[in-house]
């Protein structure tokens, strides 16, 4: 029965995402899909009144928008897919038993996190010297407030990375229990789409 | 009652009962004031009326609180209070304190009080809702800490439930807020954006905690829905609070001299405050359908679902509606302000005490519920009360509706008080509301004493 | 579709997104520390007559009747732009002057202030119609 067991196991490990499972199950605990419904309904708030603000100020949205450094933009992009994709594949892992993958992983998530935060702050630097700021106009008022209502919700998915990091390394996760995992790892793509939403929103589209 | 201590609720329920007496009559001096303009002057100005009516409110929503924290947290904790004596203490040095602050109010010239009671010190007065003089506010901060030293004593050597936690985290948050009301800087600006971290993180923030808290403990009382069902739900509540609420404060800064970007953040999370309270309604009518036990107090259910409904249509429609800044440009500082401030307080704050005190005040009296004979006279009041503070505030919107339009809009805006005169009709049936909002709260009073068959525990 | 929805990952949403909001509502009393000596007139503060003034407005509780800046009750005129709307003048020689007496008009007390006292709420309402409150009230009236 084992060996039965661990064949299918090893045949599904070419499908990250397909489980044994019966019906239809949402990943991670319900009470994070709550929340993440109540963050995107924030972010779409916001998202729409940037819209409807930039509709009545096109020619000043315009031109600051030159402005942004798209290419900062650009390599946060894919640093925050790539870290999604690490934590998919830790989650993954870890339902197959797979610590140590899992482990690895989960780092490479965070340092794709971690690497997000580097460069925004970079990019940060880079207006404030030139002296702009949330109170310049409203352009910059949308793209700090915006960009930085994101990095703070970067900053607190690195926070819950590094606890499930550290309780992937306990060996609190496995094919008998990833429900905490999940639930995080939930938390982490919605900060990523919230991203692949504002990126072009804010620094291409014109 | 399962623990003899929690009877120390009962002092804090009666004076609570008083002081929202004296809330009502002095409530209903100011609403003739504002049609029959000199009415007690120059005995009881119109500001001494007010700063009695908004202290009164507080302190009996603080004795609520606090009796029905000493009821609930022995009976979740399975332990009794840890200090009964030091409960009932306090209990009457805050009642006399309490009492001698209106004396002063009364008694003598506002500008006398501050002298007599040593303001210059540490000035602190003079502020909306924190009229109390400094020496009165030290001792609201003694009796809090008192308060709650006895209860996290408590919490800390008995069984810690989610209704405890929320509740304690509330009300020390209640306490380190409060502190703020002794930080009052010469500049205007920041005087305000600071005292808004009293009066909104209290009445849109940790105050909401205690809302949920007590809210999710008479339900599972009434209901006997299980306790983990009840708890997640809590905390889901809450999280939805602090999360609009805290960034929502930015609703009170769109025009006090604070930077402009809080137009767009206010705006945004402000907007979404609502929801913790429609989730606290679809919450507290769900978990009474999945209900597993007919308990006996229906009017303690019926009041339940009423802060349900009162608090989300007070404090979260009545606030959408003027939340949003390009409509707050117009309607700030009017009778909107007004409408919306009676129906959230009465909805959520007011509503919820009573709902507690309907709950524990006929098992400390040694039954389950009341007769049906008192549970009907209850249920009256209920309506008599609800249904006048939806009309108070239907007829401060209209009001407030047209003084906009009169004094804040158009080319040829018209003065405040010329433009007080053209709404006066609807202060007039402000106050025949009033009136039978006072009915209501006598009938509520006599409910107590209604005889009859009353229902075993 | 079913999921389990557990106790301890509310309480652990509610924990992470007060902090997180917290510190976010930090973050925004940071900036606007930083931004508030261009809106908020403190150089008059300099002037002593104007803290003076402040403390009048507060011993006498003007705010109980008043609104200032839209806050407080909404007995009485908006004094925020009251120096705008009536001049230094006629607030003192309105103070003086009350109670009106006008039988069923909403009455002022009289606070007997000296001249200097007025002078010093004067100071203090011409200090508050200067801040930059983003063109609030919308019109002279308050």
């Amino acid at each position: 029965m084992a060996r039965a067991f661990q064949i299918k196991v090893s045949f599904n490990m070419q499908h990250i995402n397909e489980l044994p499972a019966v019906e239809p199950h949402l990943r991670g605990d319900l009470a994070i899909w709550i929340f993440i419904l109540a963050e995107l309904l924030a972010f779409g708030v916001f998202f729409v009144v940037y819209a409807f603000t930039r509709a009545r100020h096109v020619e000043l949205f315009n031109a600051a928008q030159l402005g942004l450094d798209r290419n900062a933009g650009a390599l946060n992009t894919v640093l925050l897919i790539t870290g999604s994709w690490c934590v998919a594949h830790a989650v993954a892992a870890a339902r197959q038993d797979r610590q140590a993958i899992a482990v690895r992983w989960m780092a490479g998530g965070l340092c794709g996190g971690l690497a997000f935060l580097v460069v925004k702050i970079a990019e940060y630097q880079a207006k404030f010297a030139a002296g702009l700021s949330m109170d310049s106009d409203t352009f910059h008022m949308f793209y700090f407030s915006l960009t930085f209502f994101h990095f703070m919700h970067v900053v607190l998915g690195v926070g819950i990375l590094i606890i499930l990091l550290f309780k992937l390394r306990a060996g609190a996760y496995g094919s008998h229990d990833a429900h905490g995992l999940e639930t995080g790892a939930a938390y982490w793509h919605m900060v990523d789409l919230a991203w692949i939403v504002l990126f072009p929103l804010v620094y291409v589209m014109h | 009652m399962k623990y003899s201590s929690q009877a120390v609720a009962k002092p804090y329920f009666i004076a609570a009962l008083g002081l929202f007496v004296a809330q009502i009559l002095f409530g209903l001096i100011m609403g003739l004031q504002y049609v029959i303009g000199d009415f007690l002057f120059p005995h009881i100005p119109f500001n001494v009326a007010r700063m009695v009516h908004t202290n009164a409110l507080i302190v009996w929503l603080l004795m609520g609180f606090m009796g029905s924290a000493y009821y609930l947290v022995p009976e979740e904790a399975e332990t009794e209070l840890h200090s009964p004596k030091l409960a009932l203490a306090l209990f009457w040095i805050f009642l006399v304190a309490a009492a001698l602050t209106v004396i002063g109010y009364l008694a003598v010239p506002y500008a006398t009080l501050a002298k007599i009671t040593g303001n210059d010190l540490l000035p602190t007065m003079g502020r909306e809702f924190l009229e109390q003089p400094t020496i009165t506010k030290i001792g609201i901060v003694i009796v809090a800490l008192g308060f709650l030293y006895n209860l996290s004593m408590t919490f800390l050597k008995g069984k810690k439930t989610a209704i405890t936690t929320v509740l304690l985290l509330g009300l020390w948050g209640l306490a380190i807020f409060f502190l703020f009301s002794f930080y009052n800087p010469h500049n205007l600006v920041r005087d305000k954006f600071y005292w808004w971290w009293v009066v909104h993180l209290w009445v849109e923030g940790v105050w909401e905690l205690i809302l949920g808290a007590i809210l999710a403990f008479v339900l599972i009382k009434v209901t006997g829905v299980d306790r983990e069902v009840i708890e997640k739900w809590l905390y889901v509540i809450i999280t939805l609070a602090l999360v609009t609420g805290l960034v929502g404060t930015g609703h009170h800064y769109f025009w006090i001299g604070a930077p402009e970007f809080w137009q767009w953040w206010g705006s945004v999370f402000s907007a979404l405050e609502p929801v913790p309270f429609f989730a606290m309604t679809l919450f507290a009518f769900n978990m009474v359908n999945r209900r597993r036990r007919e308990h006996p107090n229906r009017a303690a259910t019926l009041w339940a679902l009423g802060t349900g409904v009162m608090a989300f249509l007070g404090a979260g429609v009545w606030g959408f509606m003027h939340t949003l800044a390009p409509v707050n440009y117009y309607t700030h500082g009017t009778q909107i302000t007004a409408a919306h401030g009676h129906m959230a307080f009465y909805g959520a704050y007011v509503m919820v005490v009573i709902t507690m005190i309907s709950y524990a005040m006929p098992l400390m009296r040694g039954r389950a519920a009341n007769s049906n004979k008192a549970q009907v006279v209850e249920m009256w009041s209920f309506w008599l009360m609800t249904v006048s503070m939806v009309f108070i505030t239907l007829f401060l919107t209209a009001a407030g509706i047209l003084q906009v339009w009169l004094q804040r809009m158009g080319d040829a805006p018209m003065g405040f008080m010329l433009a007080q005169d053209q709404i006066s009709l609807f202060y007039w049936m402000r106050e025949v509301a009033g009136v039978v909002f006072l009915i209501g709260l006598i009938t509520y009073l006599v409910s107590f004493f209604v005889r009859g068959e009353d229902k075993a525990a | 579709m079913s999921s389990t929805f557990t106790t301890s990952a509310a309480r652990n949403i509610f924990y992470g997104g007060a902090v997180f909001s917290f510190l976010l509502f930090l973050a925004l009393t940071f900036k606007t520390e930083q931004e508030l000596p261009n809106r908020d007139q403190r150089a008059q503060l300099e002037n002593p007559q104007v803290a003076a003034g402040k403390r009048l407005w507060e011993n006498n509780n003007c705010i109980g009747c008043h609104s200032l800046l839209g806050e407080g009750a909404y007995f009485a005129p908006e004094l925020g732009n009251v120096y705008k709307r009536r001049g230094p003048d006629f607030i003192k020689a309105w103070m003086q002057a009350q109670p009106t007496g006008a039988p069923g008009r909403r009455q002022m007390p009289q606070f007997n202030l000296s001249e200097k006292e007025l002078d010093d709420l004067v100071a203090f309402l011409k200090y508050a119609s200067e801040i930059n409150t983003a063109k609030w009230p919308p019109n002279i009236e308050g």
